[in-house]
């Protein structure tokens, strides 16, 4: 039989038709011909995912997120993904972003909860876990860090500035004070020379990783520009913290001095025993401070620790 | 009827034709005789609008077929058949096919009917049996007779020949010459011939109008042609009596 | 000198004008369905299946050497391996697969029709089927064009669909990418606009390609060698509008 012109020329169109519709779907990567099996997550922040990431359970790609979008009612982070049909989602499950959002390789981890419990329904909800984005977590904390860091600093400023009003005082055991207040000064010192080879040596890390990443993201250009122009702002921060720290420190060293040179009022200090009493816990005060400080650093410090990740 | 009045055709600053006035009545065949490059091709293309003259007037039935719609002067057109003076056989296309493309086009005929009238048609061109050959398979006198076929297929009221009998021999030139003569007496179709060819005017044309220097010259019934003693007229007879041995 | 000035700056503008005026008659001439639904079929194989296989060749050819090129390209361990995948399958259904296809169908669908209606006209076919009373732009040229609208996108699927199979194959057996991973990158990065995108391009360039090949064939003069010369005219022109075509509708698109 002699094939008409027609009928080549339409089945030609009908293959190129569904070979187009199918590639289409192969790519975004929706099921060929079962019906998805799609679900929603809620974050506080996409952290830069975007339709098309993928969807992984222990590390094994089983879907893609369909939509990202801003919730009208609930004001969130609305995520639309799919699944694989064998995978099953159960009640406790949840989502977590992760993935450097700078190298454009973000995805979303879906840890399912026990296999016993029941499967959450299709479009149903799946909960929010915790995410690790670094960078967006370094660049969202820097603030806030900078913040406390200050906080440190101005109660330390305001100790001293209360330590002075005292010495000024009258009726003071001044020997006992200049005791305790010269232990406080010279561990402050010891732990602020270790703390700043510590913190240089972080601030170090920072620059190697940024630019490690510099170069292995140039084309990612102007979300990694921004984000390292918010670092460097960040340790400049840091930097002019660290000065004045130094310069507080300094500005103690010489009260003292003063005091032990038997300048200002400090005949009337040590007639006052209650301002004596009041100094002493004030410094016991520091001293559990600088203690804690530099036993448990990470407290203050625990937002750079990220940094060390690098 | 057909008129062309004051026609004036010039191609990139060389004047073709300078002032053509010329009348074909219903039912009439008129020679278009004239030196090669005298124009005659040109003025034939103008009479079906196929070139617009620079100025001047062409009338079919009365219509001005330069002023008319596109979709009116391809109406107009429909009553001609054109044979072109390289046949202009469309070459994609069989000598069957080539003859029954107007039929197709035009009627509703059915594929039995064209068959029997690209056959008839085929046959009048003393050219049975090359239906299924391509016109690159064909001499160009064959060419120019399934061309011919082509033209006359749809009995068309008027019927232009660009040179129908060049490049035939003499017996095939008489019946080309029979068939335009018959499809004038039976079908009364008004006719222009364009030729060289004398002993083809002598045969079958009523008038003939000489084309010289981009003017009709002269034009007059054959009766005339034969008494006029107009110079240029006399060496252009002279010289195809010379050639047929008159 | 002067003179040469002039045409330098007329004929493209008259060219041009003459172009459009071609195309709006061509337009006007498309409801008469009947007087071309014969040739749209007959065109529609010569410009889309008969090309078919010359086109998946060129395609499956330019997938392969993305892929081989790209992970020649990415030394870096820090990069994974499924951003070859990321990279060729975009560069096929954006720009190489409709480009490819574009240039084939220039050099042979283009050549092709300028030679035919540039001979037609010559040795007056077209004049003879104006003679007759038909519309020969809507005889001729509005089933070329439409062909070349209808089949490019349908050449731009195969040519994607061997490209990216042509790749994978490649990028798997020849040890660069598994299949898998070169999946998994494409889908990553998988823009559904893209391929929307692909077909608009190939609507335009079948569009140009036959609508400038027609205009250069119709309007032939002189012979053989006119033949010739609206021949070649007509695969530059196409190409050369091709490519401007290409880059305004990424900068307007995209
Ligand atoms: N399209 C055109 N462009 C430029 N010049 C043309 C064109 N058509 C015809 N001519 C010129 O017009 C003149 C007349 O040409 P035409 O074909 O009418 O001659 P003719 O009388 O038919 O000759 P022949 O008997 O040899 O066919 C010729 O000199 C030719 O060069
Ligand atoms: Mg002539």
């Amino acid at each position: 039989m002699k094939i008409s012109n027609e009928l080549k020329v339409g089945i030609t169109i009908v293959v190129a038709i569904t070979i187009f519709i199918f590639g289409v779907r192969y790519f975004e990567d929706l099921p060929l011909f079962q019906t998805t099996y799609s679900l929603t997550a809620e974050f506080d922040n996409a952290a830069g995912l975007i339709a098309g990431n993928l969807v992984r359970v222990h590390g094994v790609s089983v879907g893609s997120v369909n939509a990202v979008g801003i919730s009208d009612e609930t004001g969130k982070v609305e995520v639309q993904f799919h699944v694989d049909r064998k995978i099953i989602v159960t009640e406790g499950s949840y989502a977590v972003v992760s993935g450097i959002d700078a190298l454009g390789a973000v995805r979303m981890d879906l840890f399912l909860g026990p296999r016993d419990a029941a499967p959450i329904p299709e479009g149903g909800l799946v909960g929010a876990g915790e995410g690790n984005d670094l960078f967006g977590d370094l660049t969202a904390r820097a603030p806030a860090m900078v913040q406390k860091f200050d906080d440190v600093l101005s109660g330390l400023d305001q100790v001293l500035s209360e330590t002075g009003t005292m010495l000024s005082e009258p009726n003071s055991d001044l020997r006992s004070s200049l005791a305790s207040v010269r232990g406080s000064v010279a561990q402050l010192e010891r732990l602020l020379t270790e703390e700043r080879t510590r913190i240089s040596s972080i601030l170090r890390n920072v620059e190697d990783a940024t630019g490690s990443i510099k170069t292995l993201s140039a084309e990612n250009g102007p979300s990694v520009t921004k984000l390292i122009s918010d670092l460097s702002v960040t340790m400049a921060t840091l930097d002019k913290e660290l000065i004045s720290l130094g310069d507080a420190s300094r500005g103690l060293t010489e009260l003292l001095n003063k005091i032990n040179e038997g300048q200002g009022t400090l005949g009337k200090l040590v007639n006052d025993p209650s301002m004596y009493h009041k100094m002493d816990s004030t410094l016991t005060g520091i001293n559990a401070l600088l203690a804690d400080f530099k036993a448990n650093p990470g407290k203050y410090l625990g937002e750079m620790k990220l940094v060390d990740l690098f | 009827m057909i008129s062309v009045q004051n026609l004036y055709k010039s191609f990139g600053g060389k004047s073709v034709l300078n002032g053509i006035d010329l009348e074909i009545m219903e039912g009439e065949t008129l020679a278009i005789i004239g030196r090669s490059g005298s124009g005659k091709s040109v003025l034939m293309k103008h009479i079906i609008g196929l070139l617009q003259p620079d100025s001047g007037k062409i009338t079919v039935d009365g219509t001005d077929i330069n002023s008319v719609s596109y979709a009116d002067l391809r109406r107009i057109r429909q009553n001609f058949g054109v044979l072109f003076q390289g046949g202009a056989l469309f070459d994609s296309m069989s000598s069957f096919d080539n003859v029954a493309f107007p039929l197709r086009t035009f009627t509703t005929m059915s594929e039995k009917e064209i068959e029997n009238v690209v056959l008839g048609c085929l046959n009048m061109v003393e050219l049975p049996g090359v239906g299924t050959k391509m016109p690159a398979e064909l001499s160009g006198g064959m060419q120019k007779r399934v061309a011919l076929a082509r033209a006359v297929a749809l009995k068309p009221r008027y019927i232009l020949y660009d040179e129908p009998t060049s490049g035939l021999d003499p017996e095939t030139s008489n019946t080309i010459d029979e068939l335009i003569q018959n499809l004038a007496d039976q079908l009364n179709v008004t006719s222009i011939v364009v030729t060289h060819d004398m002993h083809s005017v002598l045969n079958i044309a009523d008038k003939a109008a000489l084309v010289h220097e981009g003017r009709i010259h002269w034009a007059g019934t054959i009766d005339e042609l034969h008494r006029s003693d107009d110079q240029i007229l006399r060496s252009f007879v002279k010289a195809n009596e010379y050639l047929i041995g008159k | 000198m002067l003179q040469y000035a002039k045409n330098l700056l007329f004929d493209p503008i008259q060219a041009l004008g003459r172009y459009s005026q071609l195309l709006f008659k061509a337009f006007g001439a498309v409801p008469e369905f009947n007087t071309y639904r014969k040739n749209l079929w007959e065109q529609m194989i010569h410009v889309g299946i008969d090309s078919m296989p010359i086109v998946m060749l060129a395609a499956a050819f330019s997938g392969a050497v993305t892929t081989v090129q790209t992970s020649y390209q990415l030394v870096s361990p820090l990069i994974p391996k499924s951003i070859i995948g990321s990279i060729v399958v975009p560069s096929m259904v954006l720009e190489l697969g409709a480009v490819v296809t574009g240039f084939i169908l220039a050099g042979r669908v283009g050549a092709r029709i300028a030679a035919e209606l540039g001979t037609m006209r010559v040795t007056e076919q077209i004049d003879a089927l104006e003679a007759m009373g038909l519309n020969s732009i809507g005889y001729l040229i509005v089933p070329r064009v439409l062909a070349g609208i209808v089949m490019f996108p349908v050449l731009y699927v195969a040519a994607c669909f061997v490209g990216i199979g042509g790749g994978m194959l490649v990028g798997h057996f020849g040890g660069f990418v598994p299949m898998g991973v070169f999946v998994d990158g494409a889908r990553e990065f998988f823009q559904p606009f893209d391929p929307i995108f692909g077909l608009i391009k190939c609507l335009v360039f079948g569009f140009i390609i036959t609508s400038v090949s027609c205009f250069k064939g119709y309007y032939t003069r002189g012979g053989a060698e006119g033949v010739g010369k609206a021949t070649t005219e007509a695969a530059v022109a196409s190409c050369v509008l091709l490519l401007f075509a290409d880059l305004i509708l990424a900068a307007t698109l995209l």
